[in-house]
């Protein structure tokens, strides 16, 4: 298999789709409508047709047969297998698994199939990715989710809980300790300057307190020459 | 006579006119009910009243099973407790209390009035930027409606920022959990509607009393739509024993459209909540015929059904037969 697999990474992403799919499902005849539509194995000419036919609505592919066909009722990162040395796998999988044209041996389930497409509108597909129990995404080392897919699909949940497609944890409001009256400067009009009328002291206990009589008398005397001729 | 008088003021909060003579210190929550049947122009009632809010508290209900539905959180391994028949019972009394302060009903305020107060309009600073400046009181104990947050526009002008503009920064300085600085895509039009396709309407409430503050206007707006939606399609079950209840029975009796709700508690077989929406009817609205009615008439239970479903009601045949069919079985029963 290993000499099979050089051979195959020779070949164009899709031809090497189509002979996945067949060990997979050997009985079934799989005429794929890219296999089709061009014989050659050009580059320029598979590379025009990248763009799925599920790219406009990717919902649509959850509900077709094809889909049914390859996944069942499981979730599409339910068989996958990721290849590592020894029992414990690396804690983040590989950055992409596509870059430019190439596409790496033993893609992660959401690269592997060019229809199935991130999208925050395909709520079936991204509800596989968060665990029915807790809610939480789940982990890319569970997944098997290159880091790139991985992102955009935290994106898509975002933008889909946001959109109110996909429920949201939300914490409980209290109301109890608020206040609600609107009344401070910060918040109304600001209150009109406070202006003395006749006769009112600025403090109120400005005419209560009696000085000292000697410490008045003292201050007096020292100060004789500039106090004013009433005083 | 008064003491028959008083008992009933004691089980049942409804009018009790002879409390009125006698200064007996008991009547002194029902106090509303009792100046009103001494005045026949009296002061509608307001939200915030004890007997308002014990009634819509009452409608409510407390189904356990719903407010401690399970979540979707972290989950623990489950813990199992032998208890006595005791501990149990104190054990779910603890778990109402716990369920009476998750239904508390969010505020119902007045639109808050815009704020457009300048400070200073200093034409030497004109020009000085192409940006605004937004400087904000950052200290810690201060109460956020007393927070100042103040804007020097390009022009110069220094000016108090607006509600949306305090919204947003204080969200920026002092995050809450789940709030977002700009409101979600959840509360346009088209995602609403098919959010309320989907029955999610406690789903979108929730999201709606997180987002935004109590008395600013996309929260009545966003309430009003979905209580709209509720009573085009009658789904009042959704909302039933869940904190917006309250606020959805204010609404329609404020619109004066309690007729579906009544309905659905009357197949439902909720007579007592029945009667305590027609109460409350009355009480928000006193110049009403049936308001009146009852008042002269000294109605309570069925009674004040049968008086709303003559004079107020658009599905009075509906109403009346239920009446008639609940007095039969608890006429059959008895026997």
């Amino acid at each position: 298999t290993h000499k099979n697999a050089i051979f195959i990474g020779q070949i164009t992403r899709f031809v090497l789709q189509r002979i996945r799919d067949w060990k997979r499902s050997a009985p079934v005849l799989r005429l794929n409508f890219r296999a089709s539509s061009s014989s050659s194995s050009a580059d320029d000419t598979d590379s025009a047709e990248v763009l799925s036919r599920y790219s406009d609505r990717p919902w649509e592919y959850l509900e077709s047969e094809e889909y049914i066909e390859r996944y069942g009722s499981k979730p599409v990162w339910s068989n996958y297998r990721r290849n590592h040395k020894g029992g414990v796998p690396p804690q983040k999988t590989r950055k992409t698994c596509i870059r430019g044209d190439k596409i790496c041996g033993n893609p992660c389930p959401i690269c592997r199939d060019p229809n199935i497409i991130v999208h925050y509108k395909n709520v079936n597909l991204l509800q596989q990715f968060i665990s029915p129990q807790t809610g939480i995404v789940h982990d890319p080392t569970r997944t098997g989710a290159c880091m790139k897919q991985q992102k955009l699909l935290n994106k898509a949940i975002e933008t889909a809980r946001d959109c109110g497609l996909l429920s949201a944890q939300l914490p409980h409001v209290d109301y109890s300790k608020e206040d609600y009256s609107n009344t401070h400067g910060a918040v109304a009009a600001t209150p009109a300057p406070f202006s003395l009328s006749s006769g009112e002291l600025w403090y109120p206990w400005y005419g209560s307190i009696k000085p000292d009589e000697r410490e008045l008398a003292r201050v007096k005397r020292i100060y004789k020459d500039y106090l004013k001729p009433d005083v | 006579m008064a003491a028959s008088s008083f008992t009933r003021c004691l089980v049942k909060s409804y009018f009790c006119v002879k409390c009125v003579a006698h200064a007996q210190t008991t009547t002194r929550m029902f106090c509303v009910s009792a100046s009103r049947s001494s005045f026949v122009d009296a002061p509608k009632a307001q939200f915030t009243d004890t007997e308002v809010q014990d009634i819509l508290t009452k409608i409510t209900g407390l189904d356990l099973k719903k407010v401690f539905r399970p979540i979707r959180r972290q989950l623990t391994p489950p813990k199992y407790k032998l208890m006595t028949d005791t501990e149990l019972e104190e054990a779910v009394r603890k778990a109402e209390e716990q369920a009476k302060h998750l239904l508390k009903t969010p505020p119902v305020l007045p639109e808050r009035k815009p704020i457009n107060d300048v400070l200073y309009e200093d034409q030497m600073l004109e020009g000085m930027d192409t940006a605004k400046y937004v400087f904000t009181d950052i200290n810690f104990n201060v109460p956020h409606r007393e927070r100042f947050i103040v804007v020097r526009e390009p022009s110069g002008t220094l000016r108090k920022a607006t509600w949306n503009e305090r919204d947003r920064l204080i969200q920026v300085y002092f995050p809450k959990e789940g709030r977002k600085i700009t409101p979600p895509p959840i509360f346009k039009e088209e995602n609403l509607r098919v959010v309320f396709e989907q029955d999610r309407h406690e789903d979108v409430l929730n999201q709606c009393i997180v987002q935004f503050e109590p008395d600013s206007a996309e929260f009545n707006n966003v309430l009003m739509l979905t209580y709209e939606d509720i009573e085009k399609h009658g789904k009042y079950d959704l909302l039933r024993s869940t904190r917006f209840f309250g606020g959805l029975t204010w609404h329609l009796v404020n619109g004066r459209r309690i007729d579906g709700l009544l309905v659905d508690m009357l197949q439902r077989d909720l007579m007592q909540d029945a009667v305590r929406l027609v109460r409350l009817f009355n009480l928000v609205h006193p110049q009403s015929e049936s308001a009146q009615q009852a008042q002269t008439q000294q109605a309570t239970d069925l009674d004040l059904l049968k008086i709303y479903a003559q004079y107020e009601s658009n599905r009075a045949g509906f109403i009346e037969l239920a009446v008639q069919t609940y007095e039969q079985t608890k006429a059959l029963s008895s026997f």
